[in-house]
């Protein structure tokens, strides 16, 4: 009986009640397409940096990382080809040389890293060749083509077919300069990336560094799970003990930290959008009761226990509950569909210039609806306990009195 | 039901700078009117009597049950199973139905389906409302609201029915049936209704008639 006073009273004020289950099916609806959208930020990042920079894990000979020194390379890395064409797990791999240089064109210098790629082998892990703007991936152009990204592109004044003078340091510590020419423009979404790249052939670079065949100083690879990265990492750790091999977490740990934070953020989100939505509750769930004060009273004097008036508006609100958060929950499913397929655009570079995509494909983890979901429905009967404790503050013979 | 029902001993409830309620003592009888101008008491004394308020001095006892040492659960548990209250304004529960609200009590006593079921067609058929059973109180004129409320206060069977003002907001016709409804239920089920009311209406068909005067029983008149 009690459940079903609880129940119908919610629809003793629809109007009220509909403002109620609005603002909760809102809430969640806020909270977890707040949720979607920066994880799918995160995503957005962790995807562009797996594609384009990382991969799932690299090989390097130890130090490289810290030192980029041009004589740090991974010498014949036969061994370790032959066993990553061997394994299952592994969709493609991309050796790369890499040199910290100069690029020059007619208008303005500056630093780059200039990456030499086996282009076969770098369309199957980054898909380099469908980032394309303009031009072509290292066709039309015999002699020294490079690729370069719209954002360099346009720092520089560059058109297709410019010339640009890289300038590195050799093996030997000669510095070493060669002509290339543009063969296209790629953009991949991280402005970071996009500043700082120039791709050539492997073979052209290996020229200029005077670098041996089979001699690289990075084997980028990608596994067919994301999931595999560490355990795949460590796993060829332990076969290739002198070498440096880390997944992407490792490799990228400021991106550990952004994500972390991230998360932390996205709680405060939701945190505050709670808050204000429990004054919500509060206030209207009071006016409920006090417009009652004679009922309960009543309610009371009859012989309804305190904990039994208590529960009542309890009840009312988890009922009111449980209509909004399905609701908000369906909101937030749709939503994130929709938008996790055409992608929300945010219209403006500052992303692009962290180094995040402008296009966010909001998603979301069946666990974090959960989590949202869960903090929401606890703070609606937090806000309820107030106007429970309020009713149960009446006396009943001057609550009958009332008018 | 002649035993002493209702032994009071210099009860007094003194309110900030309203007439004191002082002095009833005995109260014995079925069918009684305790009767009085406004502000002499006869609400304070019905509220204390059903365990709604405490007395400022004196002590009050319903049938051997000594109320004002009782903690407020022991008050709860005390009106519920002793008590049953008719308002003035009825104090329905709007959301239920008239057989829900007659329920209701019951269901707070934990006493079995079936036997709810039964009490609760008979009482409302005894009050005249057996073909408004699923009637919201919405739906119901006020005399017949009234009559659901004293079906209420009789399902948990008491050994009170204490009516404040019962008749103040029906018109004649439904303050007579009310009554005769009462009465009749009062012959039947055995159980003291002990009205509160300055109705002329009420006053002709109480047995006993308590009048008080500032708080003070100025009469006390058997028939």
């Amino acid at each position: 009986m009690l459940i079903k006073i609880a129940w119908r009273n919610i629809w003793r004020n629809r109007v009220r009640s509909f403002v109620v289950i609005f603002a909760i099916a809102l809430g969640l609806w806020a909270g977890v397409f707040a949720s979607a959208f920066v994880q799918g930020m995160m995503e957005g990042k962790i995807n562009s940096i797996i594609q384009y920079e990382i991969s799932h894990f690299q090989f390097h000979e130890k130090d490289y990382r810290e030192e980029f020194k041009t004589e740090l390379y991974l010498e014949n890395t036969s061994e370790i080809e032959k066993q990553l064409n061997a394994d299952d797990r592994i969709i493609g791999y991309s050796s790369r040389l890499i040199a910290m240089g100069m690029v020059a064109s007619a208008n303005k210098n500056g630093s780059a890293k200039i990456v030499g790629i086996n282009l076969d082998d770098e369309k199957q892990v980054t898909k380099l060749d469908t980032r394309l703007k303009e031009g072509s991936y290292f066709e039309g152009i015999k002699r020294n083509p490079i690729l370069v990204s719209t954002r360099f592109a346009e720092k520089y004044k560059l058109k297709l077919r410019n010339k640009v003078v890289v300038t590195v340091q050799d093996l030997d510590g000669e510095i070493t300069a060669a002509v290339f020419r543009i063969v296209g423009f790629y953009k991949t979404g991280n402005g970071i990336f996009d500043d700082l790249n120039v791709f050539v052939r492997q073979s052209d670079l290996r020229n200029l560094l005077k670098i041996q065949d089979n001699d690289v100083h990075e084997i980028a690879v990608l596994s067919n799970s994301s999931d595999l990265s560490d355990p795949l990492a460590k796993e060829y750790q332990g076969q290739f003990e002198d070498q440096e091999v880390l997944a992407w977490p490792d490799l990228s740990p400021g991106m550990r930290y952004i994500i972390d934070i991230f998360d932390v953020y996205l709680y405060i989100i939701v945190g505050i959008i709670l808050v204000a939505l429990l004054f919500s509750i509060v206030n209207t769930m009071l006016m409920a009761v006090l417009e009652r004060v004679k009922e309960i009273g009543m309610l009371m004097a009859v012989g309804m226990t305190k904990s039994k008036v208590f529960m009542m508006i309890m009840w009312e609100t988890i009922f009111v509950s449980m209509i909004g958060a399905p609701l908000g929950l369906l909101f937030s499913y749709v939503s994130i569909a929709y938008f996790g397929k055409v992608g929300i655009n945010l219209a403006t570079d500052v992303y692009e210039e962290m180094g995040f995509s402008n296009v966010i494909y909001p998603y979301l983890e069946a666990a974090k609806y959960l989590d949202v979901t869960i903090m929401v429905v606890f703070m609606a009967l937090l806000a309820a306990i107030y106007p429970a404790l309020k009713a149960l503050s009446l006396k009943p013979v001057e609550a009958i009195r009332k008018i | 039901m002649s035993h002493l029902v209702i032994e009071a001993n210099k009860l007094s409830k003194v309110y900030e700078g309203v007439v004191p309620v002082k002095a009833v003592n005995e109260v014995d009888n079925e069918f009684t009117a305790i009767v009085g101008p406004s502000g002499s008491g006869k609400t304070t004394l019905l509220n204390i009597i059903g365990g709604l308020d405490r007395p400022t001095t004196g002590n009050i006892k319903v049938n051997g049950n000594e109320l004002s040492g009782m903690k407020p659960n022991q008050l709860i548990d005390f009106r519920l199973n002793h008590i049953g209250f008719v308002f003035q304004s009825y104090n329905l529960i709007p959301v239920l139905t008239a057989k829900e609200n007659t329920e209701f009590i019951m269901l707070l006593q934990k006493i079995a389906k079936n036997q709810r079921d039964e009490r609760v067609e008979s009482l409302l058929k005894e009050v005249g409302l057996g073909d408004r059973m699923d009637a919201r109180p919405s739906q119901l004129s006020g005399g017949q609201q009234q009559r659901v409320a004293v079906a209420r206060a009789l399902a948990s069977k008491p050994d009170f029915v204490l009516a404040d003002e019962p008749t103040a907001n029906l018109d004649s016709a439904s303050a007579f049936k009310l009554l005769d409804i009462m009465a009749q239920l009062n012959k039947e089920e055995g159980i003291t209704f002990l009205f509160s009311t300055h109705d002329q209406r009420v006053i002709e068909r109480a047995r006993r008639v308590i009048t008080l005067e500032d708080g003070m029983i100025k009469s006390d008149e058997k028939r």
